[in-house]
């Protein structure tokens, strides 16, 4: 989102918030609509522009395309929802899909005017209707093929994988532009990764990823939500394309509250929405012009400033997503929306295990719920046919390198991304053995003292004293935003010959 | 009944992840975002609930929203069982 998005997304919230504040109920009840006629618009305009033809007007499509296809899938009306308990309001449905073509059909309009919603002319109306009739025969086929067969679900999770691989591993993201550039008749030796930039699908991947899985489990009913409901949280225009991801159950909970937001959320939606923008426009975008990243790293030579450089991007990195942190969040709170915390003063923390609890939470939330918690789970209750279990520590290594390495892909197929998901696995685990220590030597002094007759028997471990604890504190905080710090040399670098380079440069050892 | 739950809950925790078991845990003690409590521990928490309760902890709960004291998740057991 730039300056111009914001202000008019908190143009829009806060009008909406003061003529609820000011007829209450008779405002209030419409919600849901502004929400979702909001939000499918801002798929549209928030979509930057892209050297292939219409592909500005095609990804967005595809967003809430994907998005109907998913609900129908998940939410098979009829049997199965009225066996589960679940409501479908046919009326309100219908409803939606009403709303939802009229806003692509407008923007489609658009090509007929000199007011364009999408970066460039969106394509004919006749293929725009094309493109729906495709949708919905789309979805007609997943529902049939997945709606009563929950098991079966695992095959559109992967399927999103799938293309969330094409469109993040740059050799298969420049073959799919040969492939639109072939379509569209566009000289196809242009072809580039960077054809292909889809606004916010990673975040929408997730969000779609969550409520499946949560289907296929049976923790989500048929039925439990509608679509109107399911639109507006996949694609809830604050969070769309910087998260927070929130989920599902929590998102439906605050917007079918009838409880009318006050002046206290207008407040405090006000006071984070200027927060997220002084901390994006002003502190990270100033932070920006000497953070580390590719130039910077090949100009700079010294030992102070490539630290500074380093120190520039971890503050760099958090201010600008922190920021649009804020903003989502206070977005939200004019519609009654209290969209989950993404950050908890990540570098103030005294451990690496901390950290994590603290920065991206929602992403690392997700990584757990849906990786971590379920192969440890697996792996701590197998027992083979020796009677032998697996270690602990196997286990640990296991859950926390294939997260850490999922949650570098995530932000890109590239080795840099592997390498400071593969930093953060290794923190994580040291300090898993080194908390394993602690506790050993812990349970060994009390052993100790337990067994001395001329002792008392101790319940509490010993507490060091309070100056000598702050100092400890204070140093592993000091220790732990620089292992965090450092690692951000591979992720902003491009190569791992220029974050090695940084790195030697950083003791000295660098030309 | 809460009080049991909190101490079967507090042996268990000082007993098998902190590996002193005379350790005394305070019901209201954070757990999770003090770090006590680590990911991993946190899955054989939600094992051991499950076989010595009955109650099932769905792995998106697994987090200090949903319970970071012991009466947090003694409440959430005993809220669970009836």
């Amino acid at each position: 989102m730039n300056l111009t998005s914001i202000l008019a997304f908190t143009a829009l919230t806060v009008t909406f918030g003061v003529l609820v504040l000011l007829a209450g109920e008779r405002i209030r009840r419409y919600k849901g609509w502004v929400m979702l006629v909001a939000s499918v618009f801002a798929v549209y305009w928030l979509q930057s522009s892209m050297p292939l033809r219409n592909l500005d007007f095609w990804l967005p499509t595809a967003s809430l395309g994907l998005t109907v296809i998913v609900w129908v899938t998940i939410n098979i009306p009829g049997r199965i929802a009225a066996r589960e308990g679940g409501t479908v309001a046919t009326r309100d449905t219908l409803a939606t899909l009403t709303v939802v073509v009229a806003v692509v059909l407008l923007v489609g309009l658009t090509r007929y005017t000199d007011i364009l919603i999408t970066p460039s002319r969106p394509p004919d109306i006749v293929s725009i209707l094309i493109s729906l009739i495709v949708v919905a025969a789309l979805a007609a086929a997943a529902g049939a093929a997945f709606g009563r067969r929950t098991g079966l679900l695992s095959i559109p999770i992967f399927l999103i994988v799938a293309l969330f691989v094409i469109f993040k591993l740059d050799a298969l993201a420049r073959s799919a532009s040969v492939v639109l550039r072939t379509l569209t008749g566009q000289a196809t030796d242009q072809a580039s990764a960077l054809d292909l930039r889809w606004l916010g699908f990673s975040y929408l991947a997730f969000r779609l990823i969550h409520v499946l899985r949560d289907r296929s489990t049976g923790k989500l009913k048929a039925g439990a939500l509608s679509l109107r409901e399911f639109v507006s949280y996949v694609v809830f225009f604050p969070s769309l394309t910087a998260g927070p991801i929130d989920r599902v159950e929590h998102f439906t909970k605050d917007a079918r509250s009838t409880l009318t937001p006050g002046v206290d959320d207008m407040v405090e939606g006000g006071r984070r929405i200027f927060a997220g923008v002084f901390k994006k426009f002003v502190l990270a975008d100033t932070l920006a012009i000497f953070a580390l990243n590719a130039t910077n790293a090949a100009q700079t030579h010294s030992v102070p400033w490539t630290w500074l450089l380093v120190y520039a991007f971890a503050f760099r990195i958090f201010f600008d997503f922190s920021g649009y942190t804020d903003i989502a969040i206070g977005l939200g709170r004019f519609f009654g929306i209290k969209l989950p915390e993404n950050f908890d003063h990540p570098y103030l923390k005294r451990n690496l295990t901390v950290f994590w609890n603290s920065w991206h939470i929602t992403l690392a939330q997700w990584f757990r719920t849906y990786f971590f918690n379920p192969v440890t789970r697996a792996l701590r209750t197998r027992t083979f046919a020796n009677g032998k279990t697996l270690s602990p520590t196997v286990i640990i290594l296991t859950g926390q390198v294939g997260t850490m390495l999922l949650i570098g892909l995530w932000h890109g197929i590239t080795w840099n991304f592997v390498a400071w998901g593969a930093w953060h696995a290794a923190g994580l685990f040291v300090h898993n053995l080194w908390t394993d220590y602690s506790h050993r030597r812990a349970a060994r002094a009390e052993q100790k003292a337990l067994n001395d007759p001329s002792s008392q028997p101790v319940s509490e471990p010993a507490s060091p004293l309070p100056y000598r604890a702050g100092l400890m504190g204070v140093v592993n905080v000091v220790i732990t935003f620089h292992y965090v710090a450092l690692g951000w040399i591979w992720f902003a670098l491009p190569n791992l010959d220029l974050s090695l380079a940084v790195f030697r440069r950083l003791v000295g050892a660098g030309g | 009944m809460t009080t049991d739950i909190t101490s079967s809950l507090a042996q268990y925790i000082a007993a098998q992840i902190l590996q002193q078991p005379k350790r005394k845990i305070a019901s209201d003690a954070p757990l999770i975002s003090s770090g006590l409590i680590d990911s991993f521990h946190l899955v054989d928490l939600s094992l051991f609930v499950e076989k010595q309760f009955g109650v099932l902890l769905d792995d998106s709960e697994l987090n200090k929203d949903t319970f970071d004291t012991l009466a947090q998740l003694a409440q959430l057991i005993r809220e669970r069982q009836s």
